[in-house]
This record gives C-alpha cells, structure tokens and sequence, in this order.
C-alpha cells in the first residue's frame, strides 16, 4: 500500500504531472518573456500560459464534421500521458522515479510519441491544412532523431566503457564520479547538436514549420479549440521541460547537493538558461526554415556534430 | 496409441491430403470445400499447439523416422523429422498465419471464381512452408521450398485478371527458380561430401571441418534461402507478388513464406554450419540485413499502393530479424526470433487491414482513398494498433522487439569494438522512424483526412473478416506487455535450441553420437530484459486513469455543445477551416505528403528507381550477383 501511494505521488505530484506541468508553464511563460524583452516589448505576465491553459479549458470544443471524433479527442491526452511518463524516466540529478535497466530507447520511443499525437490528432481533423503540417511534423522528427540517436550513443559509449550503458542512471553515476558530460571535451558536439535538437522537438522557431501559423495557421491543430487545444499547447510547455531535464541528465547529471528539494531546483534554473538559449535566443534572430532546409540542416550540421562526438568517443578520447 | 511424436507428420500430412479432397469434393458445393480447408488447417493448428507442452515446456526433441527407416549402420537414410524448440517456434507462427488466413478467405475471397483451386494452392502452401519448418532432412527441404514456390507462384497470379499479377508471378518464378537451384546445387555437393541428406548427421560431420566444396555449398544454400526470405538484393519480385497475390495470401507470404527462408538461413548458420561463431559470417549476415531494412523501408516511402508499401515494409522488417541473428548472440537471437513473432502478428494485421480497405472500397491506391475511418471504424482501430506496433510504440509488441535488437546490435558494438555495429544501431533506430513516417502517410491517406465521393457507399467489412483481425490486434497487445512471459516459454527455448546443436544431433542419431564426433554446445544463458516491471504497468495504468479521469473533466465543460454532423448548424461553424472561402473537399494524402523528404533524397531515389526496373532480366542478374558475393566473401574471409 505504501509503495503504491509513493507511485501515486511520484506520478502525480514530484516528479510527475503537477511538478511537469508547474515547471513547464513556467519555462513557457519565461520564454515568452524574455523573447519580448528582446524584441523590445513588455511581454505578457510570466504565468500567462496558465491563464491561457484555464482561459482555453472553459471554452467550447468544436468538433468538425469531417473529423474522427474519437481519434480527434484522445490524440493530445495520449500526447500527455506520454510526456509526464518520460519525465519518470528521466532522473533528476541522483534522485529517479522509476529504475530501469535500459531506459535510454524507452525515452527516444516515448519522445516520439507526442510528436505521433500530434500528427494523429492532426490528421483525424480531416483539414487540409493539418495534412500539410503533419507531413511537416513527420519530416521534421525524421530529421531531428539521427542527431538524437548519435547522441544518445556516444553518452552512452563514454560513460559505459566497454561495457552497455543504456540506462540514463547510470550515465548520471557516471558524471557524478568522473565530472559532468559537458565537460568531457568529447562531448562538447554532442552537446551543440543535443541544443539544437530540444528547438526542433519541442517546435519553436526556426524549426517550427509544422504548426507555421503564418502560413498554414499552425498546421495539425487548425480545427482544434477549448480544452484539447488547451491540453497540446500544454504539451509543448511539458516538452520544454522535458527536453531541457534530459539535456542536463545527459551533460550535467554530476551535480548532486544529496537534497532532493535543492537538486530539482537546481534542475530548473538549468532547465530555465537553456531555454532561454536554445529556444528563445534563437527564435528571436532567426526567421522559420522551409522543410526540406530544415531537413538538410539537421541531416548534415547537426547530425555532422553528433557524429564528430560519436567518432571521438568511440576512438577513446 | 498415436503419441505425440507423430503430430507434426499428421499436420502436413493432412494439410497437403486436404489439398487433395478440395480439388476432388471443392468443386460439389461451397460448404464442403470451405468445410474441408477450414477444418484441415484447424487440424494442423491443433497438432502443432499439441506440442507446445512436450517440446516447448518439457524440453523434448522429437525425432521421427518416415516408415520408421531409422539409420542404418550410422547413416541416416530415410527421412526423418525433427521437431525442436526452434523448429516448433516458427511452425507456431506458420500454423496461426494460416488459419487466420483461411478463416478471412472465406468471406474476402467470395467474389473469385474457381476457388476449388485457390485453396487447394493455399493448402499445399501451408503444408510445405510446415514441413520446411519441422524436417529434419535437407533434400525434404528443398522438395518443401519447390512446392512452397509453385504454389506461391501460382496464388500470385491468381486474380489473373488484375493488372500485373501475371508478369509479378512470372518475375516470382523466375526468381524463386534461381534460389530452388543455388539451394539444389548446394544439397547436391553435401551430399556428394558427407553422404548423407540428414541435417543432425551433416551437422556432426561438417563439425570436422569445412572443405572447400562444402564451404561452396554453404554458400549455394545460404544463397538459395537468402532469395527464399527475400532479402536485399533479391526482394524486387516479393514487392510484385505482395501486391498483386489476394490480401489474404500477401498475409501468408510475408507471415510465414519468407519467415520460412528465415528459419532456413538461421538453421543453416546456426545448427548445420554452426559458422555463427565467425565474426565474418557475423558481418556478412549484418552486412545483408542492414542493407535490406533501409532499402526496405526507403522504397516503402516512395510508394503510393496501400499493399505495395506493406510489401516493402515486409523486406524491412526482415532485415531487422536477420541483422539481429546475425550478432550471434543469445540476446541478439532473441530479439531476432521475438521481432519475427512480432513481425508475423503486425504485418499479417496490416495485410488484412489492406484487404479490408480493397473488399470494401475495392481499391488500395493511396491518392484516390481518404476519410474511411468514419466509414470503416473497427478496421482504422485494427489499422492504427498494426501501425504503432510495427513503428515500435510503446506499449505495443514492435516495441519490445526492437528495444532488444538496438540493445544486442549496441552490446556487440562495445563488446568487440567494432565501429560498424554501432553504425548499424543509428540506421536501425532511422529506419524505425521512417517505417513510422511510411504509416502515418497510410493513416493520412485512407484512413483519416477527407472521404471522396468515390468513397462514399464504403460499408465496413464482415464480422468474418473482422475476427482474423481482432486476433491478431489482441496479440500484438498482449505479447507486448506480457514479453517476459513470450520471452520464457517461447522465445527462450527457441534461442537455446538453436546453440544447442549436440541435442538437436543427439536426438536424431542417438545419445552420445555428437559427443563422439566432437560437436561442443553454447551455452546461452536466460535472457532477462525489462524496461519496465509489472507495478510500472499498474502505475502507467493509474496515469491512464488520471488522463481519462482530466478528459472528463474538461468534457463537462462541453457536455451538450458537442455537436454531431447531422446537427451542424448553417453557418459553418463545424466545416473545416478554409480561410474564409467556401468550404470544399480537398484531400492531402498519398504521394503529395513527405515531399520535403523525397526532394532531399533526389539522387537516392533516381538511383533506386533504375534499380528497381521492372525487368525480370535485371532482378535475375541481382539474384545471381547476390549469390557471386556470398560466394566471393566466404571464400575468401570463411576459409
């Protein structure tokens, strides 16, 4: 009974859906924040999102008539569901909700899956728009997994050894005796490419050319209002967190103050410069790609840098 | 008494007798020829699952000699069959393809003529690709892949009518001969060497040592089975025949026909040439099954066929069973073994979902369907757990599967420092993307987005139809969230049957015979993989409900403004969204989506377009360079 109330509270409350979701609308709001400031605007209020969330949750869902009700409403709760799992799957610092032997490719694999909800949902709402951004969407994920499979591997390669490493624990073990990822100067192009990755999955500018509101009016979510709008703009907040949580498990997992409460503070004030550098800095002086640049790019500079990290590790440095 | 051993004899047997009644009885009446092929396959699934307990559970070998010609002064003469952990597997997966198969004809094939002769064909298919599985003697073999390739030759051109499903026969036939003679030529010169056609008895004599002509014979076989399973480069007549064969026969070609070349290449690697210790049979294996899952799946993209791209999809997901043999591993066999379990249950579902789409709208062109899950529901819910099971979703079975290869490919990687494995676990995690990409352009294209008008009168399938693709909908669930209990009794036996060729020589030829000729085990040990333990599933089952239980909060919000097409109101408020002008139907799907991708991949796609020609000529000519590679790699890297 006891283990599964600490389950419950693990998946509800720390590090599950209200830890994700608080932290997440806040790296939203901070986003938003500091993008006008260096546009020279006000900006909204730092917890604006939430009031966007509740403000979206009261109004009328509008189902059209050439959508698959079903597939049209569960797509964005599965797409929730999925990111406040992976963030049981990611540790923070020395403290992790589940324990797995290899929960490296659980993560690739349930990072895709908002990223299918999205598309799913998208594609159910029977708009044209919609089937330009899913195939955007898809396109894009094709381009940003190579990078992130190289990475990954050559984590895993230099903290493993000559022995499999696939378990994001034991890669944290490892940055905690011989000193974070990021400084192994191995890793360094990982940790450029991995930074240009978190843009692409969560899907801000430059790399947002699914949702591309100026031109096709943000693609897979077009006939989407109220509360399933509500709960995907939501999972874009979520996987900003969780995209930066695994970049600072991946290269700054050594930190460990051994205070559970400090470390998951520490965890957001990493996880809050690296949206404001990866994710609002670039935003603000780049200007949206076309698909296949986006493809390109991600093909050959990035996935160029993971493999410069992968080719270092794997010949020992 | 009729024991147990003589089950899987009585399988093929009555599966090729039933062949026999259906052209004699088939042509009376409906009700006795489905009567007589519904029952036989029953019978030989009922057989084969009889055996599970003894072999798979107690860990008997059984051995069987034709007319109890049992071996005379140390040869083994007649012909016998062996029925081992390994073998049983895939007759297991052999014998469920092709009763749910049969059970899906009934109803999807009522349209045809001549059916006496449709499951007369399908009979003498089921029956060979299970005598191939269970025999335990090389020319039985090749006898059983002749008349798996007749027949499969002939159920290609069977809806003779159709656009191409003679010149795809006539391209299987000629290629599927190629590979009856590499595999004849190489069974010719064993026998010349060792004397003997028994596989157990090749196994301890070639465990002497290889001569050159019996390493020319490995290569022969090895070639003869690789065209069986259709690997790369010798796929380009599977694409055709998948295609054009009826659905219910592409799910039996690439449920059980090319897991039988599967099976054939892993037991002649494994048990008779016992050359999976090699680390350059290890890279030629690699070598082949990398290259065949991203050619796969690369022209899979291109593809604007529903069953075409299955087709495609089938050679992919077989370079991932042969990639993961190939590492030689426990694990690596294992995830081998376990991702063509998966691949049987998912691809057969995705087939019949095709044949769905094909009896009720009565085509599979990607860019003239579009909206049927509004029409056809049940079958877009079959569809879509088929599509998120082979792209590799958690919690489905393509997940757990290929988690084990990446992990095994990666361990062989680190273990022997060999960059190249690494190498293939990135192209191996890429081509689960794109195999990914491939079905949400399908889902797009037929299922979801707008109905065309053709498509209006769509009516969803019969509940005949319908059952086959539960089945298999409800395995692919339960053998994803149940792999420790698939890993324990199936998988298990099967990977150590497959190390352990002293048993498989013993069993046959009599205790003690492969010690003598000097034959030495692996011993595997258990594999244990979890990525998550069962309270991880209660927990995940606890956030489902927490979702479900958020969903329906917010739906209170709506509750009653949630309007149905019928109550859509004139002012448009429910019509999609078309920037202000009038609303019309307008469908992305088919071959304009990914263009983005295609235009990146110009040059890839040009070169493989020439190479896939359409021209029996060119395909001969690979299949005989495939064969010239084999046989110059093993020469010079084996010897």
């Amino acid at each position: 009974m006891m283990t599964f109330l600490t389950l419950l509270f693990k998946i509800l409350v720390f590090p599950g859906f209200l830890f994700v979701t608080v932290i997440g609308l806040l790296l939203a709001g901070i986003d938003r924040k500091v993008l006008a400031r260096m546009q020279k605007r006000v900006g909204p209020p730092i917890v604006q999102p939430v009031y966007d969330f509740f403000k979206l949750m009261g109004k009328e869902t509008i189902i059209p008539s050439a959508a698959n009700k079903a597939a049209f409403l569960t797509a964005p709760v599965v797409g929730l569901v999925s990111l406040v799992v992976l963030m049981l799957f990611i540790p923070v610092f020395s403290y992790s909700a589940f324990s797995g032997s290899a929960d490296m490719i659980v993560v690739l694999y349930l990072l895709t899956i908002p990223g299918v909800a999205l598309i799913v949902g998208g594609s159910a709402s029977g708009s044209p728009y919609a089937g330009i951004g899913i195939s955007r969407e898809m396109v894009a994920m094709m381009a940003y997994e190579l990078p992130l499979v190289m990475v990954l591997l050559s984590v895993a390669k230099k903290a493993g050894g000559d022995s499999l490493c696939f378990s994001l624990q034991d890669i944290v073990a490892w940055q905690a005796a011989n000193g974070c990822g990021a400084f192994h100067w191995s890793l360094i192009p990982a940790a450029l490419a991995m930074l240009l990755v978190i843009p692409a999955e969560v899907g801000t500018q430059p790399f947002d050319v699914a949702e591309a509101e100026t031109e096709i009016c943000e693609g897979p979510l077009i006939e989407y209002s109220g509360a399933p709008l509500a709960v995907f703009k939501l999972n874009t907040a979520l996987k900003m967190f969780v995209m930066t949580a695994l970049f600072t498990a991946l290269f700054f997992g050594g930190i460990d103050t051994g205070i559970v409460a400090l470390n998951a503070l520490i965890l957001v004030a990493i996880c809050v410069v690296l949206t404001i550098l990866c994710m609002t800095t670039v935003h603000a002086v780049t200007a949206r790609l076309k698909v296949e640049h986006l493809f390109k790019f991600y093909w050959t500079t990035v996935a160029g840098l993971a493999a410069a990290s992968l080719v270092l590790v794997w010949i020992g440095l | 008494m009729i024991t147990y051993a003589h089950f899987p004899v009585l399988a093929v047997m009555g599966l090729f007798f039933g062949a026999f009644l259906v052209e004699i009885f088939g042509s009376r009446s409906k009700a006795v020829r489905n009567f007589i092929a519904i029952v036989t396959a029953a019978g030989a699934f009922g057989l084969i699952a009889a055996l599970i307990k003894p072999v798979m559970l107690d860990g008997e070998v059984i051995s069987y000699w034709m007319g109890n010609w049992e071996p005379v002064s140390g040869y083994a003469i007649g012909i016998g069959y062996e029925i081992d952990q390994l073998g049983l597997f895939f007759a297991l997966l052999i014998v469920t393809t092709f009763l749910l198969s049969g059970f899906y004809s009934l109803r999807y094939m009522e349209r045809d003529h001549h059916l006496g002769h449709y499951y007369t064909l399908y009979l003498m298919l089921s029956g060979s690709v299970l005598g191939l599985s269970l025999t335990g003697d090389v020319f039985n073999m090749f006898i059983m892949i002749e008349i798996m390739t007749f027949a499969a030759v002939a159920l290609t051109a069977f809806r003779n009518e159709s656009r191409g499903a003679l010149e795809a026969a006539f391209k299987y036939l000629v290629v599927g001969s190629i590979g009856s003679s590499f595999t004849l030529a190489g069974i010719a010169l064993l026998y010349a060497q060792c004397h003997t056609l028994n596989m157990a008895q090749l196994a301890s004599i070639l465990a002497a040592g290889l001569t050159p002509t019996t390493l020319f014979a490995f290569a022969l076989m090895f070639t003869g089975l690789a065209v069986k399973s259709y690997i790369v480069p010798f796929h380009a007549p599977a694409a055709d025949a998948y295609t054009t064969a009826p659905t219910s026969i592409s799910m039996v070609f690439s449920g059980m026909v090319n897991k039988a070349g599967v099976y054939g290449m892993i037991r002649l690697v494994y048990v008779i040439f016992r050359a999976i210790d090699l680390p350059a049979m290890q890279m030629l294996l690699a070598c082949f099954g990398t290259v065949t899952m991203f050619v796969g799946v690369t022209m899979a993209l291109a593809q604007h066929d529903f069953k075409r791209l299955l087709a495609f999809h089938s050679i992919s997901q077989i370079g991932y069973v042969i990639t993961s043999a190939a590492l030689g591993t426990g694990l690596g066999l294992t995830g081998a073994l376990f991702h063509a379990m998966n691949h049987t249950l998912f691809k057969g579902l995705l087939f019949l979902c095709a044949g769905a789409v094909l009896y009720a709208a009565g085509t599979t062109d990607l860019d003239r369907l579009g909206g049927l899950s509004k029409r056809m529901p049940k079958t877009t819910v079959c569809f879509l757990i088929g599509a998120f099971s082979i792209s590799g979703l958690p919690p489905f079975n393509g997940f757990v599967s290929k988690w084990i290869v990446y992990q095994s490919i990666y361990a062989k990687a680190v273990e022997t420092h060999n960059f190249a494995y690494a190498f293939i676990t990135i192209v191996a995690v890429i081509v689960s993307v794109m195999t990914l990409a491939s079905f949400i352009k399908v889902t797009q294209a037929v299922f979801f987005g707008q109905l065309p008008a053709s498509c209006a009168q769509v009516r969803e399938v019969p509940l005949s139809m319908r059952i086959p693709m539960w089945i298999m909908s409800v395995l692919c669930v339960l053998t994803g969230v149940f792999y420790d209990f698939v890993n324990e009794h199936l998988l298990h036996p099967a990977v150590k049957a497959a190390f352990n060729a002293t048993g498989y020589i013993d069993a046959m030829m009599g205790e003690g015979y492969a010690a003598a000729a000097g034959v030495a085990n692996v011993e595997v040990a258990p594999v244990e993989f979890s990525y998550w333990n069962p309270i991880l599933w209660l927990v995940l089952f606890v956030v489902m409900l927490v979702a479900v239980f958020f969903v329906i909060l917010t739906g209170r919000n709506t509750r009653g403004r949630v309007l149905e097409e019928t109550g859509a109101p004139a002012d448009g408020k429910y019509a999609t969204y078309f920037s202000g002008e009038k609303s019309m139907p307008s469908h992305v799907g088919g071959s304009d989506l990914f263009w983005g991708f295609k235009h990146d991949w110009k040059s890839y796609f040009t070169v493989m377009q020439g190479a896939h020609s359409g021209v029996v000529n060119d395909y001969a000519l690979w299949a005989v360079f495939g064969g010239a590679v084999v046989m110059l790699f093993m020469f010079t890297f084996l010897r």
